[in-house]
């Protein structure tokens, strides 16, 4: 599904990621944890296409297809979702037309068809019940005034919508208290398929209590340090990152 | 001393001299037996202009819109407009009435029958004008509106009887038609004493023309006015206008005016708040690209107490396109616990496109609440890349971004029928490109 190998990328002319490799099966889930300026928002910035983050070397296949030079919505279209770690707030465009928008944008590009205004609506509240979320978020402007949970939910709620092949969750799990952090969480279990992936970028172990992965990686200082399954987790939570600080020394 | 009085004598000769083509179609009006009031008023206004020529961006208040490019060669006055029925755009609402001019005259033939309390005098049938329609300020600060009165002609009164509600908004058409016209109407509309009445004032033509319109606008005490102005005009046209709102005793106006469709334009909006307890209000948003240019220039003056005053524009301006607010709040001694309220927001969708702005508050009374804020910007790439992320391809996103940002200004138009009629240009701006604008 995801086959990053010996990726470098710049920001801003300084690389951050050298020498990345990885491996993201069909319904797999992988969690990348790694300490502060490791360069794990580096990565999901550049899995999603954003203008600044510079490939210098390696590639990214993704559903078959290099998709190192296309543009973010490009990849939206082929299954690729990033739930930001900032979701950005957007007054006057309310979530409704937003999401109506995003999900006829992407059925377009696959070759769908557009759904109608009823079958949206349908739709939206099937997954705002699901996710057990206040239906007055919809008629607001998207994000505006919402707290740091609400917004975490909102891109829970987008990626229901959209259903992606493979969801890059980046820092899902930062300034949420332990409810929200299971709504979320919850939210995400419920979206797991045989045939969808999830790329979980975190720093802590907490999340991957409530979000069991299959494998576990450690980045630091751009490049995959150690890979193992959730016990890997577990260490890092009790020995923190000291070990790759030292190697990077 | 000596070399500054030789400098002056000779800019004043050349003002002299460019302002004489500009005045030589007037001629046209000889022996049109106008009304005293009109011909004094056409002498008055010509020499005035004579001695100024058009604005220089050395004057007070056109540092940032040049109208010097204008040729007067380039239109025509009382150019024939051959327009039929069929050839007018359809009524910018279902169930209006209709006042239309073709190259600033009356067609009384294309318009519809007008209601009970609603009265139409075309000016020349005047002979003796109230003061409000003869008092136009000093014209030596003011060369558009001395041209204007140099032209006096065309145009009308439309009073509205005083305690009458017209439910029915009025559309009052400026058609441009022909070979490249130019047109100087004047109009006055009048709500009489607690009347009200939503007048939908629209230009709108094909190819080259130039519009020099003043509108006074006068609300008798507790009168409600809604005056909502589309300049639909394509773009190679010039519009400048001139609007004044005298407001008196605890009425109530409201103003908005959309552009998108000029080569270069400027529109004046004077709010006066003559007496006490007066709410009177200017919004607008423009629209441009390719070598477009526009300026909304706005005075609100507070004479007496308790008045709010709102100025609430927003732009964007993509290409080579300039775009230009000025706009004042002026609180007089008498006018203590005013509300004064001004904005104005602009995007630039391009390294090239411009946009000037230069806020302005004059108070001396003591007890007042006055505000403005004015910014420019680009699009927010945060919300961008989060719009594209989620699938929406980059022009599109663009278009919702911009689509929002304008919008905000329409909230607080009444009807909801107009504020669709201005979120139909926005969209309409966004998804088409309107033809590349004349230098």
């Amino acid at each position: 599904m995801l086959k990053i190998e010996n990726l470098h990328a710049t920001v801003a002319d300084r690389e951050v990621l050298k020498g990345l490799t990885l491996d993201i099966k069909p319904g797999e889930v992988h969690a990348i944890m790694g300490p502060n300026g490791s360069g794990k928002s580096t990565l999901s910035y550049v899995l999603a296409g954003r203008d600044g983050y510079d490939i210098t070397e390696g590639s990214i296949n993704f559903m078959g297809q290099d998709i190192g030079e296309m543009e973010p919505e490009e990849r939206a279209a082929l299954g690729l979702f990033l739930a930001f770690q900032y979701p950005v707030e957007i007054p006057g465009v309310t979530t409704t037309t937003f999401l109506k928008t995003a999900l006829n944008a992407v059925r377009k590009a696959r070759g769908e068809k557009e759904l109608d205004p009823a079958s949206f609506l349908k739709l939206q509240k099937q997954k705002l019940t699901e996710l057990g979320m206040d239906a007055d978020m919809l008629k607001r402007g998207v994000n505006v005034g919402f707290s740091g949970g609400e917004k975490k939910r909102n891109e829970v709620l987008q990626l229901a919508m959209l259903q992606p092949k493979l969801a890059i969750l980046d820092e899902t799990d930062s300034g949420l208290d332990i409810d929200a952090l299971k709504v979320v969480a919850d939210g995400v279990n419920a979206l797991r398929a045989p045939d969808r992936s999830f790329l979980i970028i975190t720093h802590y172990q907490r999340l991957l209590d409530y979000i069991k992965p299959d494998v576990v990686h450690v980045l630091a200082k751009g490049k995959i340090q150690k890979t193992g399954g959730p016990e890997l987790a577990l260490e890092l939570e009790q020995k923190g990152y000291a070990d790759f600080y030292d190697e990077a020394a | 001393m000596a070399q500054a009085a030789v400098h002056s004598f000779k800019t004043e000769t050349l003002q002299r001299e460019e302002a004489m083509p500009w005045l030589a179609p007037a001629a046209v009006l000889g022996g049109d037996n106008a009304p005293a009031w009109i011909a004094a008023l056409r002498e008055t206004g010509a020499a005035s202009f004579a001695a100024t020529g058009l604005p220089t961006p050395a004057w007070e208040g056109w540092q940032y819109t040049n109208l010097r490019p204008l040729t007067p060669e380039a239109f025509t006055f009382d150019a024939a407009g051959d327009v039929a029925a069929q050839d007018l755009p359809a009524p910018l609402l279902k169930d209006s009435h209709r006042i239309v001019l073709v190259n600033g005259r009356l067609r009384p033939d294309l318009g519809t029958p007008l209601p009970d309390g609603v009265k139409l005098t075309p000016l020349m049938e005047i002979s003796e004008p109230e003061e409000e329609l003869a008092t136009v300020g000093s014209l030596a600060q003011s060369p558009l509106l001395a041209l204007n009165c140099a032209y006096m002609r065309d145009g009308f009164v439309l009073d509205i009887a005083p305690h009458r509600d017209i439910a029915r908004p009025i559309e009052i058409l400026f058609m441009s038609a022909g070979n490249s016209p130019a047109v100087y109407p004047r109009v006055l509309y009048r709500f009489g004493e607690n009347s009200g009445a939503t007048l939908l004032e629209r230009h709108a033509g094909e190819g080259m023309a130039l519009t020099n319109l003043y509108a006074g606008i006068v609300l008798k005490a507790a009168a409600r006015g809604r005056y909502y102005r589309f300049i639909d005009e394509n773009g190679d046209a010039v519009h400048v206008s001139r609007t004044v709102a005298r407001s008196h005793k605890s009425s109530d106006f409201q103003g908005f005016s959309s552009v998108s469709g000029v080569a270069a334009g400027r529109q004046e909006f004077g709010l006066e708040l003559l007496d006490s307890g007066i709410s009177s209000s200017i919004g607008g948003v423009y629209m441009l690209k390719g070598r477009q240019s526009h300026d909304f220039t706005i005075l609100a003056d507070h004479f007496e107490k308790d008045g709010t005053s709102v100025q609430h524009f927003k732009g964007v301006i993509d290409d080579q396109a300039r775009a230009v607010f000025q706009g004042k709040i002026h609180v007089h001694r008498p006018a203590q616990k005013t509300d004064g309220y001004q904005s104005h927001h602009a995007l630039l969708l391009s390294d090239q496109a411009e946009a000037s702005a230069k806020p302005e508050l004059e108070i001396y009374a003591d007890d007042v609440k006055c505000s403005h804020g004015a910014t420019a910007g680009m699009l927010d790439t945060d919300a961008l890349f989060y719009l594209q992320s989620r699938g929406i391809p980059a022009a599109e996103a663009k278009a919702l971004l911009v689509h929002s940002f304008l919008s905000e200004t329409l909230e607080k138009i009444t009807r909801d029928d107009v504020r669709a009629l201005y979120a139909a240009r926005i969209a309409a701006w966004l998804n088409a490109p309107v033809e590349e604008a004349a230098a």
